[in-house]
């Protein structure tokens, strides 16, 4: 209101009432403002007088996933009308910054979407349960997974998550711009022809061919592996400087040649991706990503193999999303016996589709019969991925892969925005990886 | 900004007020549960400021001092976190684009504030109207959803880069371009000159008529009553803006979060201060070296306010230094 008076022109503040005392109050009290850093966690119990308990549910996705979630916990609150499942989701970013908060606060959700990425990380800091001993009670079964999908959530005989979907890292592709081009990739194509398509795919139709493929940390993983190394060992870079030099530089020169996006352009069509924004014509992504990008783009998008350096070998693996538990649960066997439904009921799976991955356990691969040509395509992709027998095993990453992975995007990123050599982009990256391996 | 309109107007009489009431109650009985009640009414306030703000205040000058990870036990360092920024390329980019844009933002939106304010200061008709108007940016222009809309603005093909185009010289969406994107922030806290602005328009309506008729008198023009009446009559005011704006802009973070999508960048271009202290400690889980950086940010604010403090001597006229 005050502001208001002197807007009607009261001239209440001024030179005669304004001293030196003044000011040096209000310079202090806005110093005082000065945001410092601090975080808090408030503990959270649950559970109430009559028996019925209440555990917490968070997952990263969009909209359509949540209402498929909602659904099958409808279900699930229906067959054990004792436990009430609360949820919420952000997107990917934002739901590891505020489980980060959350869990170093002591109150992590109680059941949360996991990746393998961040199993050691959480593992080594005691947040995540081991659901062995709820498998040995029966409230949770292992069997009726799809062969060696569980796999996946183990780090040193503990099971740490539990897969609901697996996925394979592949190019997604807008079908609309490489018909009209006239290019067509094939099962065991190479790099070169691959290099060569995004410049027919550029002449033609003049959107670049690639979205930036050079900054995607798991298509380097890729490339690593088909020439006998990758992208991480056990605790560390399973590549050195020069190998990541020469990565760089080629996609460097592909940036400058108008072959793949330019970054300016990546960046603006944040958050959405420049490949459903219709700024390039194809994107090294999880396979399951077409069911988002056919919802969020104008195109057709399909699935197309990972280029090859011996016309064979793509190095992909099985990965997939899983639930795992928090430690500091106080409902184990709530917590279990939710996991147990969300991956095992056949109606669940008939609900959530391939919107996380192909479905894990035979129950719901046998459940849901893809209807509608993305998710048929998905399924297909898988199909013929592993008949092709290309598929190798893959071991949960070191601590730290999370933070790497970003890192990679970030300064891949900005060497194509022409504002650091190479070489300075690679040590940044080492002396980052350094850091992050450390935390 | 509100609070410091608030403090300008009220702190001086208040206080004031306030000793001569302490003085006179001295030894009066009584007076102890008048005490007692005025901190029963203040405690709400004290309890918030213990727990919110001196408490993780305290907390975080502990943690500069250690290598904390959020879950394992803080590892006393010593001054390695200090030592460790001057070495991060990083750090120092964040310093660079800070610096840049307090140097650049704050002059832009203060001069922009008292050329306003001069024009308003004139009566005409709907001057509530215009006063109003030019305020309003103030006090939408910090949230999230104007954010937004700058970030639409600066698009490739958006109103800015089709008007750019149309003048002659493209250089297509500001908001993916590492040399453009740091003057779309700039444009955005320009904007935002209501405050000072009415600040200002207080301090020239005090300025005394007489000096201007007797200037004139004497045959000065409008640029040199400007220059010798105006100028040096809002000194105080003119400081004030200055301190309050600078040390507000040190503070910059929603707009370049926001603006870049969160990665304050492009290629590290938004990324200030806090934007950086924001991703060490929350992404990276580095909360020691985010609590020094922390730290290193009061003590630079500290610094510059302190330069500024010193200045004023040489510039700034106080009415009570003639009396």
């Amino acid at each position: 209101m005050r502001v208001a008076e002197m807007l009607r022109g009261g001239p209440t503040v001024g030179t005669r009432n304004l001293d030196r005392r003044t000011i040096l109050k209000a310079a202090g009290a806005s110093a005082a403002t000065l945001g410092l850093a601090a975080t808090t966690g408030c503990g959270g119990g649950s559970g109430s007088g009559n028996g019925t308990v209440t555990i917490r549910y968070s997952w990263w996705g969009a909209e359509e996933r949540a209402k498929k979630i909602n659904q099958s916990i409808a279900l699930f609150e229906q067959k054990y009308p004792k436990i009430k499942v609360k949820t919420d989701f952000q997107t990917y970013d934002s739901f590891w910054e505020k489980f980060q908060t959350q869990a170093a606060g002591g109150n992590p959700p109680d059941v949360f979407q996991n990746a393998v990425t961040f199993l050691r990380k959480y593992d080594k800091r005691g947040i995540l349960l081991d659901l062995k001993p709820q498998v040995e009670a029966g409230n949770l079964s292992l069997d009726h997974f799809r062969a060696g999908v569980t796999k996946v959530g183990e780090v040193d005989g503990k099971q740490l998550g539990i897969p609901v979907g697996s996925n394979t890292m592949s190019l997604v592709i807008d079908k609309k711009l490489f018909r009209k081009a006239g290019v067509e990739p094939r099962p065991g194509w190479t790099w070169d022809e691959y290099f060569k398509a995004l410049k027919t795919i550029r002449d033609k139709t003049r959107v670049p061919g690639d979205t930036g493929y050079f900054t995607i940390m798991y298509l380097y993983d890729l490339y690593l592996r088909q020439n006998g190394k990758a992208f991480f060992t056990d605790d560390g870079l399973g590549f050195d400087q020069a190998d990541l030099t020469e990565w760089w530089t080629d996609g460097l020169g592909r940036v400058r040649a108008g072959v793949v996006t330019d970054p300016k352009t990546v960046q603006q069509d944040k958050p959405k991706s420049s490949l459903s924004a219709g700024h390039g014509a194809s994107e090294f992504t999880w396979d399951n990503f077409t069911v988002r990008y056919s919802a969020e783009g104008d195109s057709e998008y399909g699935l197309a193999p990972i280029p090859t350096t011996d016309g064979k070998h793509t190095g992909q693996y099985l990965a997939s999303l899983m639930l795992s538990a928090s430690a500091r649960t106080s409902h184990p066997k709530e917590v279990a016996q939710f996991i147990d439904f969300m991956v095992h009921d056949p109606r669940v799976g008939t609900i959530m589709g391939y919107d996380r991955g192909i479905l894990t356990s035979n129950e719901q691969f046998a459940a849901y019969k893809p209807a509608d040509a993305v998710n048929k395509e998905i399924a297909q992709y898988e199909e013929d991925t592993a008949k092709a027998g290309v598929l190798g095993a893959i071991t949960p990453h070191p601590s730290g892969a999370d933070t790497i992975e970003a890192a990679f995007m970030r300064i891949g990123g900005d060497l194509g925005q022409g504002k650091s050599k190479v070489s300075d982009a690679v040590k940044q990256f080492f002396t980052e990886a350094e850091a992050a391996f450390q935390a | 900004m509100g609070n410091a309109v608030t403090l300008v107007k009220d702190s001086v009489p208040a206080t004031r007020g306030a000793r001569r009431a302490a003085t006179a109650r001295t030894g009066r009985p009584g007076r102890r549960r008048e005490n007692l009640a005025g901190y029963l009414f203040m405690s709400p306030w004290i309890a918030g400021f213990l727990l919110l703000t001196a408490g993780p205040m305290i907390a975080s000058l502990y943690f500069a001092f250690t290598d904390y990870n959020l879950f394992t036990s803080p590892k006393w360092v010593g001054l390695d976190n200090f030592t460790k920024m001057f070495d991060d390329p990083r750090w120092q980019k964040s310093v660079e684009v800070t610096a840049k844009y307090v140097v650049i933002g704050t002059p832009l939106k203060l001069l922009l504030a008292l050329g306003v304010a001069l024009l308003l200061a004139q009566s005409r008709r709907g001057q509530a109207f215009y006063r109003a108007a030019f305020y309003a940016p103030s006090l939408i222009g910090a949230s999230v959803s104007v954010g937004f809309v700058w970030r639409s603005l600066f698009s490739d093909g958006a109103v800015v880069d089709r008007t750019q185009t149309f003048l002659g010289f493209h250089v297509g969406g500001w908001v993916g371009n590492a040399d453009w994107v740091m003057y779309s922030l700039v444009a955005l806290t320009v904007w935002q000159f209501g405050a000072p602005m009415v600040i200002f328009l207080a301090g020239l309506k005090q300025v005394p008529r007489e000096l201007y008729e007797a200037a004139e008198m004497d045959g000065a023009g409008p640029f040199r009553r400007f220059w010798n009446i105006t100028l040096p009559m809002i000194s105080p005011v003119l400081f004030f803006n200055v301190l309050l704006e600078t040390i507000h802009s040190f503070q910059i973070f929603g707009s370049a979060y926001v603006v870049s999508n969160t990665a304050c960048g492009p290629a590290d271009a938004t990324l200030v201060y806090t934007c950086y202290l924001y991703q060490q400690g929350f992404k990276n889980a580095q909360m020691g070296f985010a609590s020094a950086m922390a730290w290193m940010l009061l003590l630079a604010v500290a610094l510059v306010t302190a330069v500024l403090f010193w200045s004023q001597k040489k510039w700034v006229h106080y009415e009570e230094d003639a009396r």
